[in-house]
């Protein structure tokens, strides 16, 4: 029988191999080239999912540096990268329809997928590292090739943050094994060879750095909207985008178990900044009249949550973080195809266009579903993750949760007026016919938005999932 | 009656050089009669020879001139290096030099003495042989950069020329200096020296202090460490591309591999000259780095990121021999391999030997998609991004400079690449834009042999980015680093 062991590597390198494929495939075969390499992927997440996870499977890939190949898919890591193939796959089918010639675009994000699973299933630092920055270059493309007028500057703006934030990581990643005197990278070594002291906390802030701008979490957020609304107006680029808010994740995985005391020392502080930036970004949201800078500061309003719900190391608090973390890719994601499907209509991203519902009623309907999802009213997953992490907040820090709390109301605000604004109000004189669904755009908008509802009703698959994840690492701190 | 000793003339151990130095004095004699393409030919047949030699002499240990030149594991792992930087330049003239106007014999001739010198640099066992060598190879530069008959061309070879002979007399002062208070040129007898202070009558280290920071002032000018880099900018970009692609590679290796000698083997225990090293690698990191995020032009941002990288490269020299030259061994070729090619792409490219301004790059990737996709893989590489070599390179040499004690230099050199991200992307970017102006470059320089330079280039770094192990393997093991002095 198959080891499963091997069963992630297969996942993470099978999206890579379809992007260079694509080049070799003849044009008219290309979207279903992409679109099978993309499924087969998913399938193998559910495949690891039914056999439970996969367990680790470590290989010396550097052995004079002692960096090694460990990899492994289950807990929080599998189900990120579950919804990671799967809005993948979303994203390889709108593509298909909507870019013309899209072998680029299918390629890129296929590259860009094996980057991310790499990030999720990587349990080596340095690999994380590797995976961390490949999943940038794919991105990176997609903003030079697709982009709107000032993408240079969004381009620069975007690498110049990131990197700024992970080559501090890397001096972290080589003190974090020199100072703790680890024979490896691999974080199963690392863990038994913590550094100590005034040390820990230094490495932590070098970690935090980069994990910060990628969560993002203000002061390190400016990068953001930029980003979102230079990038292509499908919104393709912009799911990549939000699967790549990869900083939660990181601070869970690495963060927690390599530094513990620090993590606990400068706990009040990253609250404060957590619960601040969710506030924040929801009242900028608020004032938004472009589609996509409002998705980018609704999407950093979420991520505000999932922040607070990891500095709080708190178990529910953290559970909820991660399955908010997980959900709202699903979302947000798909309320950035929407967009591009409004833009594609009515050729413009502007939040007061007015009338839209009565062409494209089923476009209006799913959107508002999905925005449903997206400012957490219960039934949908997007509830369960941030009561979660306002419960668990609230029992590290009353105030705090409260100040994260207003932001629900406050999404609320931004989200139903921007939605009314574009879709209800009055059809402006002389509007364009407004056409409706059509073939697959039904799957991509529904397909989404039936798993948002089915893990908001049904969530014991997926807690089930995280649990155990989220109480083993929190073991590392001595039973907080 | 004092009997006469013959010297101890071993020539197995000089295979390597020799070859490379035949095929110089076949280039110089035969070139009255046979063309020049056939006499790179030539060349590369000599350099493919030489490396094999140096494969051949691995693990063998051999010394000549009573150990004034040792084929040691590290002289071979750095010269094959140069061989790799020289077979690039090769094959890159044979397309470009006669666009370039120096498409006569006198410059495969004065290429392959440069290399020579090089080379015994790299197989250097004293301070002597190390000063020859680079003396070989800095007056055959001097000529390189001048052989272009334009304005150009004249003024940074004369740029050169000064400030090299400046480097060189500081160096020769220094190598006095430590002559003085060791009483020894050979890198073994002052290491033994150096070692144990005991030695030295305090006199002594005052003048050893001072030989060791001349020293370093002269490499510094040879590697283009800030503030000896002033010349590198014009030099490098006023040359002709073929030329700026040696002197930035081959030339350099050289360089740093004579430090390694010297720093790493000779003076290691030498006090006083790693902390002035340190601050001089903080102020490249910085000038390097913020001077090429303000460039225009394509070749003068390589120039100025050959700069930076000597700040990279010196961090490894701060580390411990065992650490830091495992890290240069392997940083220098993979340095080699994506300069050289993304010079190649810029000489094949290139309309004028200006080079091109960087916004004329924007959609390179719809004119020229193989080239283009070979320099942003390049650029990526040279920003440290991985999965490409560059990327472990930077990762080496930040992690030797920081288990030697130098956090905080760890963290400059981190602040900075930053900036090295910023500027290495931009154009890496510009070339995927959609762009409907015509094309500005050359349209018939994409030819084989730069073609087939670029694919081992890029075939290079990723094959060391993925599996470092390949060339790290050889340059690991830290019993070739400690004896760089020799025994």
């Amino acid at each position: 029988m198959f080891d499963p062991k091997w069963l992630p590597t297969l996942m993470i390198f099978l999206p890579l191999l379809g992007s260079l494929l694509i080049f070799v495939t003849p044009n008219r075969w290309r979207d279903e080239m992409a679109g099978f390499m993309a499924a087969v992927t998913l399938g193998l997440g559910l495949m690891i999912w039914y056999a439970g996870g996969s367990g680790l499977l470590s290989l010396n890939w550097i052995p004079a540096l002692g960096i090694t190949y460990s990899v492994e898919l289950s807990g929080v890591s599998l189900a990120l990268a579950m919804v990671t193939a799967f809005m993948s796959f979303i994203a390889v089918l709108y593509a298909a329809r909507r870019i013309p010639n899209p072998g680029t675009m299918l390629a890129l994000i296929l590259a860009m997928e094996t980057g991310l699973l790499g990030i999720f299933a990587a349990r080596d630092l340095i690999l994380f590292y590797v995976f961390f920055e490949d999943a940038l270059l794919p991105s990176l493309l997609m903003l030079a090739i697709y982009g709107k007028a000032h993408r240079m500057r969004a381009l620069v703006k975007f690498a110049a943050y990131t990197l700024f934030g992970s080559l501090l990581m890397l001096v972290s990643i080589i003190g974090v094994r020199y100072l703790g005197g680890s024979p490896t990278f691999a974080l199963v070594d690392l863990k038994q060879n913590l550094v100590t002291g005034p040390a820990q906390t230094w490495l932590y802030l070098g970690f935090l750095t980069a994990m910060a701008v990628k969560l993002p979490l203000w002061p390190l957020h400016a990068w953001l909207p930029d980003f979102h609304e230079q990038n292509h107006d499908s919104g393709i680029p912009d799911v990549m985008g939000t699967l790549y808010k990869v900083g939660g994740y990181g601070l869970f995985t690495f963060a927690i178990p390599l530094f513990p005391d620090a993590s606990l020392e400068l706990r009040p502080i990253l609250m404060g900044l957590a619960a601040f930036t969710a506030l924040y970004s929801a009242w900028i949201a608020f004032g938004q009249q472009d589609w996509k800078r409002l998705l980018a500061y609704a999407g950093l309003s979420h991520m505000g949550f999932v922040a607070l719900g990891v500095f709080s190391l708190n178990e529910t608090a953290v559970i909820g973080a991660m399955y908010l973390l997980a959900f709202q890719n699903l979302y947000t994601g798909a309320l950035f195809l929407s967009v591009g499907m409004v833009q594609e209509r009515i050729g413009s991203l502007d939040t007061r266009v007015g009338g839209l519902m009565t062409g494209a009623g089923a476009l209006g309907g799913l959107t508002m579903a999905l925005w449903f999802a997206s400012i957490a009213v219960p039934g949908f997953a997007g509830f369960i993750g941030e009561f979660s992490v306002l419960l668990g907040a609230y029992q590290v820090s009353p105030w705090l949760a409260f100040v994260a709390g207003l932001t629900t109301i406050a999404a609320a605000a931004y989200a139903l007026t921007a939605f009314q604004t574009t879709f209800w109000q009055a059809r402006p004189l002389g509007g364009v016919v407004v056409r409706d669904l059509v073939h697959t755009e039904w799957l991509i908008l529904g397909l989404p938005l039936v798993v948002a509802i089915f893990f908001g009703v049904y969530s014991a698959p997926a807690l089930n999932l995280m649990q155990p994840a989220v109480k083993s690492v929190l073991a590392a701190l001595g039973g907080n | 009656m004092p009997q006469l000793v013959p010297p101890d003339v071993a020539f197995l151990p000089l295979l390597p050089i020799l070859l490379v130095l035949a095929g110089a004095l076949l280039s110089t004699l035969l070139g009255f009669w046979v063309g020049r393409r056939t006499l790179t030919v030539i060349n590369i047949a000599a350099v493919v020879l030489s490396g094999a030699s140096m494969m051949f002499l691995w693990n063998g240990g051999l010394t000549s001139f009573g150990g004034g030149l040792q084929a040691d594991n590290a002289a071979i792992l750095l010269g094959l290096t140069v061989l790799v930087g020289t077979l690039m330049t090769l094959l890159v003239s044979l397309d470009t030099a006669w666009r370039e106007r120096v498409s006569f014999p006198e410059f495969d001739a004065m290429l392959m003495y440069a290399v020579t010198g090089c080379l015994l640099i790299v197989f250097s066992g004293d301070l002597v042989v190390m000063l020859i060598g680079l003396e070989i190879m800095s007056l055959a530069g001097y000529v390189l950069a001048t052989l272009q008959g334009s304005r150009r061309a004249e003024e940074s070879g004369l740029k050169y020329f000064l400030l090299g002979a400046v480097g060189s007399a500081i160096l020769i002062y220094g190598i006095a200096f430590v002559y003085g208070a060791t009483g020894s040129l050979n890198y073994a007898a002052i290491a033994a020296k150096v070692g144990s202070v005991s030695n030295l009558t305090p006199d002594n280290v005052g003048i050893l202090v001072g030989g060791s920071l001349l020293l370093l002032a002269g490499f510094g000018f040879k590697i283009a460490l800030v503030p000896f880099h002033q010349w590198t900018p014009d030099v490098y970009s006023g040359a002709p591309t073929t030329t700026f692609l040696f002197l930035s590679t081959v030339v350099k290796v050289a360089a740093f591999a004579g430090m390694l000698r010297v720093f790493g083997g000779a003076l290691t225990d030498a006090p006083g000259w790693a902390s002035t090293l340190q601050i001089l690698t903080a102020a490249t990191l910085i000038i390097g780095n913020t001077a090429a995020l303000f460039q225009t032009n394509f070749k003068r941002l390589l120039a100025y990121s050959a700069v930076a990288h000597t700040g990279f490269l010196a961090m490894c020299l701060l580390g411990t021999p065992a650490l830091g030259g495992a890290a240069l061994g392997y940083y220098l070729l993979v340095y080699t391999l994506m300069t050289g090619a993304a010079l190649a792409v810029v000489a094949a490219l290139q309309r004028t030997e200006a080079g091109f301004e960087i916004n004329d790059m924007r959609g390179l990737y719809y004119r020229h998609p193989g080239y283009a996709i070979a320099l942003s893989v390049c650029l990526a590489s040279l920003a440290g991004l991985p999965p490409f070599a560059g990327f472990f390179g930077k990762y080496l040499a930040f992690q030797a400079a920081f288990q030697n004690g130098y956090v905080w230099l760890s963290v400059l050199a981190a602040v900075t690449s930053v900036a090295a991200l910023v500027y290495y992307l931009r154009p890496a970017m510009l070339m995927f834009m959609p762009d409907r102006t015509p094309a500005r470059e050359y349209a018939h320089g994409q030819r084989f042999p730069t073609t087939f330079t670029v694919a081992l280039g890029v075939a290079g770094v990723t094959v060391l980015g993925i599996l470092p192990n390949v060339w790290y393997g050889w340059v690991a093991n830290p019993a070739i680093w400690q004896l760089l002095a020799g025994r």
